[in-house]
């Protein structure tokens, strides 16, 4: 009997790969050679404090902490002060910002825990404005694209809260893959975009091909968000319109203002995701691993495919230089035209500045020269995709090439900006404030229906949009009953052309 | 007799009362205050962090009673106590019966790896074991299959048949040192002359362990069985980094219900700390209403 070949992996390779994987998203190490040259710090616009000090500055790292790790000393030396970092994973955020915000001990220079109205957090008083710490704000600011900077969003009262240096153009659930697994499978994802059915068929022949060496797809199951995002991206672009984001605009449909959870394009995507278990093509043990777990693996010849971001770039470029990859299109359905996706306005990693933070002139003075365009070009050369420069000129400039400068070419061929509640009506934040994903989520959902510890796709799908329904509702009644002006038919936008991006001249015509 | 008044007792007892007093604040700050204000926030509707925050009087804990994953949490708590404290006692036992014999030279070395475990970081074993039982060149399956056990690997942590039973039984390894060092302690308080008598009387054996050394130290038992069943219902850290109470919940147990509803989710929407303080002290009240039996049991065994 032919003995079965083992795929010479080792433990140690795995841990080594993902506890990389996981320095990289905290930013632990900085590989110089992504660098394309110095910093050139321009002398501060106007006289900056001689007393020095100490900055703190969280956020989410991964390739911004390598950006981050490189420029902070160059600029901490320049100014005179010395500057702490922590690039921590969102989970971590979650939990870390929220207790120092309450005990008064949070970084001078921040990001907000996900699912955080900012509304809240200015009228709590946890955060104070740039606008006297940055030379010539609105001139400044006029640099950046439209709908970058706006009331609701990262503006309030009349004045800057919020400062975005990235844009939110992207998606984490590109078709990641071998090339040379998919190419010896008979696919070339270059050739256009994949359908269910081919993502299937490919799947399927890599495993065979692998004989128990290497498998079809990988996904990181047991972080739950992961099946959310596949599914919600998928649905969107087989068609169900809808929002990006957080809850209150997550799965609706802006063009009824109703969740699409049970969806026949949802369902679609939670079928195609079973298929690939039931057909064999998944790798063993996807439920006991996480995002960056799997990431891993894929360098090492694991597994042929997988549904991820535009971070992975500079991971396995760090990690597995050598390893031939390629980046597309999510699959679509069979016979289906691919449909655009859509963002919301406005940037991401949005930097707020503490209340009782002394740095203001420094962090300031340090954001200001990184929303210039050669702030921007060092910016966009270093995290390239991952998270990219929020001015398209200096992301033009920046000479990209290879997956990140063609994932950023996909990104904007795919990506249009949609409505946004919130830029309608800024009392959509006192509901985001009030709202409860109801237990189980869609991301849970999706997992147990994998696991097989729920059964029925509708069926399942079906209650969970219903709870969804209800949850927005009772969050809207909570904020009516606190006084906002807010309801459900703020989420609908009746003018909403789905095949071009929604500006302030839709909102006005409301 | 001269009987002293009350003041009079503290002010001769006064350096009593001081030696105790920075335990007393310690204890204050960081045990009865935390409890009172726990059970001061379950009143509360309230994220944790916002300064709004609604009294809604018995709100929270009616939600809770209602929450069907509140009570699956609840019951696999249980699941989770009753299927690893017998376990570790009665191997506890067994392993100390064993390594208390002084005829046994290299006791002391198998006392050192057993205890190993017990002083390794539980995060780190938490995580070393995902790796353990990968199904994908994970000793734990490559031992299987090498041995044709199994035909295919098992994803012993994200199958949600095997997902507890696999964490419980992490649970017994890397605790099973403490139960042996707390038998080993009841067994030296059995006197030398004890065994001499029952030899000479003829009991060997399990005669002698069943007769003569059992009953007298069934005491130490009850507090063993107490310590290591409030033991069982703590095991946060190890869930959290093994399984995260995944996959879909197969794994979730209180604690892990009450950090999951605490701080902000995954999903991206408030925290509900209110709400996870009423499940806390739910759930306290409960691990005390266990402690309390417990505790009777001990009384009247010790009558007996």
């Amino acid at each position: 009997m032919k003995k079965k070949k083992e795929l010479k992996i080792s433990r140690r390779t795995v841990m080594k790969g993902a506890l990389a994987a996981g320095a990289m998203m905290s930013a632990g190490s900085i590989p110089s050679k992504l660098f394309a040259g110095e910093f050139n710090i321009p002398d501060p616009l106007k006289p900056l404090p001689t007393t020095g000090g100490n900055m703190r500055w969280i956020d989410s790292g991964d390739m911004k902490g390598v950006f981050w790790k490189k420029l902070f000393p160059e600029y901490a030396a320049s100014r005179g002060i010395t500057i702490e970092y922590d690039g921590l994973p969102w989970k971590e955020i979650n939990k870390i910002v929220p207790i120092a915000i309450r005990n008064g001990t949070v970084h001078d220079v921040f990001q907000l825990p996900l699912g955080m109205d900012p509304g809240v957090a200015v009228s709590e008083g946890w955060v104070q404005p740039w606008d006297d710490y940055i030379e010539n704000l609105d001139e400044w600011l006029a640099n950046f694209p439209a709908g970058v900077y706006l009331p609701g969003v990262n503006q309030f009262n009349g004045k800057t809260y919020g400062l975005c240096l990235t844009a939110n153009k992207r998606t984490g659930t590109c078709l990641l893959y071998s090339e040379k697994y998919m190419s010896e499978a008979g696919y070339d994802p270059q050739a256009g975009r994949m359908t269910y059915s081919e993502i299937r068929d490919a799947a399927k022949k890599i495993t065979k091909r692998g004989n128990g060496q290497y498998y079809g797809w990988i996904i990181g199951g047991n972080q739950v968000n992961r099946w959310e995002d596949v599914v919600h991206t998928f649905g969107q672009v087989a068609g169900a319109h809808g929002g990006r984001g957080g809850f209150t605009n997550r799965h609706i449909n802006f063009q009824n203002g109703k969740f699409q959870i049970a969806s026949d394009q949802y369902m679609e995507a939670v079928e195609l995701l079973l298929q690939l278990k039931s057909d064999g093509s998944a790798f063993p043990g996807v439920m006991s691993m996480n995002a960056p777990q799997a990431r891993a693996l894929m360098p090492q010849g694991a597994a042929g495919m997988i549904f991820q971001g535009p971070w992975c770039i500079g991971v396995w470029g760090r990690d597995a230089p050598e390893w031939k990859y390629g980046i597309a299109s999510e699959p679509v359905p069979d016979g289906k035209k691919a449909q655009p996706l859509y963002i919301a306005e406005g940037g991401s990693n949005t930097l707020w500045l503490s209340a009782n933070s002394t740095m203001g002139p420094f962090a300031g003075d340090l954001i200001r020269f990184m929303g210039t365009e050669q702030g921007q070009i060092y910016w966009a050369q270093t995290v390239g995709a991952a998270d990219p420069a929020v001015n398209p000129e200096a992301v033009a400039k920046a000479g990209l090439t290879g997956p990140s400068a063609q994932a950023l070419a996909m990104f904007a061929e795919n990506l249009l900006v949609g409505p946004n509640p919130i830029v309608r009506n800024k009392d959509v934040g006192v509901v985001a404030a009030k709202s409860r994903v109801p237990d189980p989520s869609l991301a849970l959902v999706i997992q147990g229906l994998y696991t097989g510890q729920l059964k029925g796709v509708e069926a399942q799908l079906k209650d969970c949009n219903q709870r969804y329904e209800d949850a927005l509702d009772q969050a809207v009644e909570a904020a009516r009953a606190d006084g906002a002006n807010v309801t459900r038919d703020d989420w609908v936008f009746p003018n909403w052309d789905i095949n071009s991006n929604y500006g302030a001249s839709k909102y006005s015509e409301l | 007799m001269n009987k002293k008044s009350l003041s009079k007792q503290i002010y001769d007892a006064r350096w009593c009362y001081v030696f105790v007093l920075p335990c007393l604040i310690l204890t204050g700050m960081f045990v009865i205050y935390p409890i009172g204000m726990s059970w001061y926030f379950s009143l509360l509707d309230w994220s944790g962090f916002t300064k709004e925050a609604k009294f809604i009087g018995l709100q929270n804990y009616y939600e809770a009673v209602n929450d069907e994953f509140f009570w699956d949490a609840f019951i696999r708590s249980f699941i989770f106590m009753f299927g690893t404290v017998p376990v570790k006692i009665v191997l506890g036992f067994i392993i100390a019966v064993f390594l208390n014999n002084q005829v046994l030279k290299l006791a002391p070395f198998f006392r050192t790896v057993i205890f190993m475990p017990v002083v390794t970081a539980i995060a780190i074993i938490g995580i070393v074991m995902t790796f353990v039982f990968s199904p994908f060149n994970g000793p734990a399956n490559k031992f299987l299959m090498s041995t044709n056990l199994t035909s295919a690997p098992i994803d012993f942590l994200g199958n949600p048949d095997t997902v507890l039973p696999t964490v419980m039984g992490v649970y017994v390894w890397k605790w099973l040192g403490i139960t042996m060092m707390y038998w080993l302690a009841a067994l030296q308080t059995v006197p030398q002359d004890v065994y001499d008598a029952a030899k000479i009387d003829g009991a060997e054996g399990y005669r002698l362990w069943i007769h003569i050394i059992l009953p007298i130290v069934l005491p130490f038992a009850i507090v063993i069985i107490l310590v290591e069943a409030v033991g069982a219902l703590n095991v946060f850290p190890l869930i959290e980094t093994m399984t995260a109470g995944g996959p879909f919940f197969s794994s979730e147990v209180m604690e892990i219900y009450i950090f999951r509803t605490a701080f902000v989710t995954d999903s991206g929407t408030m925290p509900r700390l209110g709400y996870a303080c009423a499940a806390g002290v739910f759930w306290g009240v409960a691990v005390l209403f266990i402690t309390v039996l417990q505790g009777l049991w001990m009384r009247r065994t010790r009558r007996i």
